[in-house]
């Protein structure tokens, strides 16, 4: 072995490395800033964007402050969003500190259920909740029956922030039960034995260490509060509660009827400030959290609280907490599935019928949506997952000098609403030249759900991503390998499992997802939650449940799939 | 075979720079260790020449390939260096088995397969793994992996081998073994290496030269008994073995010799050397140098033997001079009391600064 060679051949003239690094940062660009770029010019044009005689002005804002009630609007979005965050993480950090932390029994599976509502969209949320506890819900008229009153009104801010906090909880609950299992048991032990009872030890040491998880899925929880379209529709619409994202869905969908382009985009312009700031605000008061960093290398688990005599009666509290909020609201949907009509006044079993699938099976339009969704899901994801793991790999492995902006780029979208993501292409189809072409196809959606989850995927693959050492590379870099087939032979397979978990996870946000595809969709290109929308406002509750029924067999088939067969981590 | 240059080679991130106008030849087959205490600019050193980072300015290149070159911009990708490189972590591709992860470098050579296995089976006898071919990174020791580590980075016979602190994760009996190992490893294939270790006795026990390296700086580069015995600075004579420093002020100076006053009124001889614009210098001499109670009456001095630390081999004894701390280290024991002891003259050297200050 000592015939050396001689050092290897010059590069390439052009390095394909390169060509990838440029290719994916501009794609990347041209899918943030292009459905953004023609709201923000909108918003400053005095007439329609595909006019040609459009000239630039402020009145859109001065308009958009001079609408009647628009005042109401903005108060209520905000007193519904603080509420929907409030109610998130105290339920959100009690839950994770009662299942992560005490022996409380069946806990594990108090863990799953809590997590159910996280897998479908806030649309079959909403409708459950409208099911059992609407004005002529079930246990509404149960409990009037019963007791001559029921004490709750779904139809008020208050009732929509509740529901929809509770459906947040989750979000708070895993990131807080990420904090309290991983707590290094040392630091509760250091407590305990300067004097410490458990107790104290837990709420003392252990408890402040959730600050960092609550500070950020607060302010997740609220921007969601403010973009949230299905409950403040769902339970606003017949009180006449209006907020900005219904407002802007209200304003774009009349469209035909009276165009105010001009206000939209101003009101879309305004949301996206006070989104953006807030995701600012989140990463400027996540700064410093690493002294409540943790996870120390090989720190064993804390122990768990034992409740002593409080194990049943919490047992029996949080069973009931998750009955009434989470089994009950999927049972509603299920129940009213079945049902030609659904009353605690006739046994159910006397109202049962077929009818409901049998509408959705022979409508050719609804069977369409379904297929779409799956469609859109199982392509959707892969491009997604392949498209994010460039973008992670270009971003953090790679040497490209716009490595750091890109990243940068890539994670805007968290401050896009849904809503706005939707109206942006909207825009953008009707505005640039060429993209007519999947204009009213399922691939706008397809783009446009890919736009707005690239920060869920890159949130699964990134820390995965620094757990691989950076010397594999460089081992592969100096044995002759080129970025590329670095990338290909040596990273990618080992991040296989996460590549799995973030196919999995873009699958069930594309196939709930409903906001963004509400502007995007024509005849022939519509999705479940797009149909669902259209059946819930003609009142159709029937199939709507049928829909969503099938909607949540279809996601609770692929998550235990992607769970046994790929092996996929989610939520969980 | 080729030998490697580096020429002022500087390399800063941001404010720091962390290697600082290091220029050296390294001969064809050369064994070159790098030197240092942690964070002195070693593994930057050896990753700017593995092409992993990029050096700043100055020129790197092997034999009359210029592999960068900091004016003209040249620079080639680590991929196109043929330089074998070790990490400290082994780095082998866990996906892979042992097989594998040697036959990779020699695909992206586009070897055929027969060549191929041929290659691994001679890389995997060299470290004597053959029998652990099949097994995946995983399932071996981690001085297994070491040396499949090794053969990972000879299968595609570069012109040059990269070590970064590669046994440092060995325990230390196995350590002094492999080293061993692997200094004939190297000189049986005749490979240019550099080798990078913050371990003195390792770096003096297996190379041709070593570079000692200070925050950046090359304090001096020389055969291992040059710069134990011939440290030019007091860092150096600092950082190798151990060394007393005692202040003093130059009473007289001459080519042979110097004369110097130390603190507590003292005349001793040392070995020639400057001093300060002001006279004042510090001398160093190594504890196991300094003979307590000698036959000779020349440059000795008189000290209080106190308390002992107990060495195993030896014994150490800490004895107040004019001018600071004295440590003797003799194999047999003293007895409490008064003693004199000698410094013998060409044992001294002699430096300007005290080792924190140069
Ligand atoms: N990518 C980087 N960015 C900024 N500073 C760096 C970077 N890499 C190294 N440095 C700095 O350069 C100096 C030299 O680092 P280097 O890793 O070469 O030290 P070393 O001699 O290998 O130390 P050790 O023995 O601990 O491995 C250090 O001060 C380090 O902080
Ligand atoms: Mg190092």
């Amino acid at each position: 072995m000592t015939d050396f060679s001689e050092t290897r051949a010059k590069a390439p003239f052009i390095d394909r490395s390169q060509l990838i690094f440029w290719g994916v940062s501009i794609l990347t660009a041209v899918l943030v800033i292009g459905p953004i770029a023609p709201i923000v010019i909108q918003a400053f044009l005095d007439k329609p964007l595909y006019a040609a005689d459009a000239g630039a002005t402020l009145a859109n804002f001065g308009r958009l402050f001079s609408e009647a009630g628009m005042l109401a609007i903005f108060l209520n979005t905000l007193f519904f969003a603080v509420l929907t965050m409030v109610v998130a993480q105290v339920f959100g950090a009690v839950m994770a500190v009662l299942i992560g932390r005490t022996n409380l029994p069946g806990r594990a599976w108090f863990g799953e259920i809590f997590v159910w509502p996280l897998f479908v969209s806030n649309l079959v949320i909403a409708f459950g909740w409208f099911t059992m506890y609407g004005p002529s819900g079930f246990i509404t008229l149960a409990f009037k029956s019963w007791f001559g009153l029921a004490p709750w009104d779904l139809y008020s801010i208050a009732g929509m922030g509740v529901v929809a906090g509770l459906s947040q909880a989750p979000l708070a609950f895993l990131m807080c039960l990420g904090a309290v299992t991983k707590a290094d048991a040392q630091l509760e032990d250091a407590a305990r034995s300067a004097g410490a009872g458990p107790f104290r030890a837990l709420w003392s040491v252990t408890v402040p260490m959730m600050r960092p998880a609550i500070i950020y899925s607060a302010v997740l929880n609220f921007v969601i509060g403010i973009e949230m379209l299905a409950i403040p529709l769902l339970f606003g619409g017949p009180s006449g509660i209006q907020t900005i994202t219904t407002f802007l869905y209200d304003q774009g969908i009349n469209a035909a009827v009276r165009p105010e382009y001009g206000i939209v985009g101003a009101a879309a312009v305004i949301l996206l400030i006070v989104v953006a700031f807030l995701v600012w605000l989140q990463g400027f008061l996540m700064k410093g959290s690493g002294r409540f960093v943790t996870v120390r290398g090989k720190a064993s688990r804390p122990a768990l609280l034992d409740l002593g005599a409080w194990r049943w009666p919490a047992f029996g509290i949080v069973f009931a907490f998750l009955f009434f909020t989470i089994i009950t609201v999927f049972a509603g949907i299920f129940l009213r599935a079945g049902v030609s009509f659904l009353t605690p006044l006739v046994p159910f079993w006397k109202l049962l019928t077929t009818a409901n699938f049998e509408l959705i099976f022979s409508s050719a339009n609804y069977m369409r949506s379904i297929t779409n969704s799956i469609i859109i899901s199982l392509v959707g994801a892969f491009i997604g997952t392949f498209f994010v793991t460039l973008i992670a790999l270009v971003a953090r492995r790679s040497e490209f000098r716009l490595g750091r902006p890109l990243e940068y780029l890539a994670l805007f979208p968290r401050a896009v609403p849904g809503i706005i993501a939707g109206l942006g292409f909207f825009y953008a189809v009707v505005w640039l030249p060429g993209l007519d072409v999947v204009r009213g196809t399922i691939w706008i959606l397809v783009l446009a759900f890919i736009l707005r989850y690239i920060p869920v995927g890159f949130g699964t693959i990134s820390p995965a991503l620094s757990q691989i050492g950076e010397e594999l590379d460089r081992g592969a870099r100096i044995s002759g390998a080129d970025w590329w087939t670095t990338v290909t032979r040596i990273i990618m397979p080992i991040l296989k499992p996460a590549l799995f978990s973030c196919y999995a996870l873009l699958f069930i946000h594309f196939f709930k997802e409903y906001v963004t595809a509400a502007f995007l969709f024509q005849p022939g290109s519509e999705i479940i939650g797009t149909t669902m929308l259209q059946l819930v406002a003609q009142g159709d509750n029937g199939p709507v449940s049928a829909l969503a029924t099938i909607q949540v067999i279809i996601t609770a088939v692929f998550v235990f799939l992607a769970r046994r067969v790929l092996g996929a981590r989610i939520y969980g | 075979m080729a030998n490697l240059v580096l020429e002022n080679l500087t390399i800063r991130y941001g404010g720091v720079t962390a290697v600082n106008d290091i220029s050296i030849d390294v001969a064809a087959g050369e064994f070159l260790t790098l030197l240092g205490p942690s964070g002195c600019g070693k593994s930057t050193t050896l990753f700017s020449v593995a092409g992993l980072n990029h050096a700043t300015s100055g020129i790197i290149r092997i034999g009359d390939k210029v592999l960068f070159d900091g004016s003209k911009k040249t620079f080639v990708p680590p991929e196109h260096r043929n330089i074998g490189l070790v990490f400290q972590s082994y780095a082998l591709w866990p996906h892979m088995s042992v097989a594998d992860n040697l036959a990779f470098p020699l695909k992206l050579r586009k070897m055929g397969r027969a060549e191929r296995d041929e290659r691994i089976k001679e890389a995997l006898s060299l470290v004597e793994m053959l029998p652990y071919a099949e097994r995946f990174p995983f399932e071996l020791s981690g001085g297994q992996q070491q040396r499949v580590a090794l053969a990972r980075a000879l299968v595609y016979r570069p012109s040059l081998l990269l070590l970064d602190e590669p046994l440092s994760n060995l325990d230390a009996k196995l350590r002094e073994r492999a080293r061993v190992w692997l200094r004939e490893l190297q000189e049986r294939l005749n490979v240019t290496t550099i080798y990078v270790t913050h371990d003195q006795s390792e770096a003096l026990a297996v190379s041709d030269r070593v570079a000692v390296m200070s925050m950046g700086h090359l304090r001096q580069l020389g055969t291992p008994k040059d710069i134990y015995e011939r440290p030019t600075d007091s860092f150096v004579a600092d950082f190798i073995g151990s060394s007393n420093f005692l202040a003093g002020k130059l009473v007289e100076s001459n080519s042979t010799h110097n004369v110097v006053e130390l603190g507590n009124g003292v005349r001793i001889k040392t070995a020639p050397g400057s001093a300060k614009a002001d006279g004042s210098l510090v001398v160093a001499v190594r504890p196991e140098r300094i003979e307590v109670a000698p036959p000779a009456t020349d440059n000795t001095i008189e000290v209080d033997i106190a308390g002992s630390t107990y060495l195993g081999s030896t014994y150490q004894y800490a004895v107040d001079v004019g001018g600071g701390e004295l440590r003797i280290l003799t194999p047999h024991e003293i007895q409490p009391g008064r003693v004199k002891v000698r410094i013998p003259p060409e044992a001294t050297a002699v430096y300007a600064d005290r080792p924190g200050e140069a």
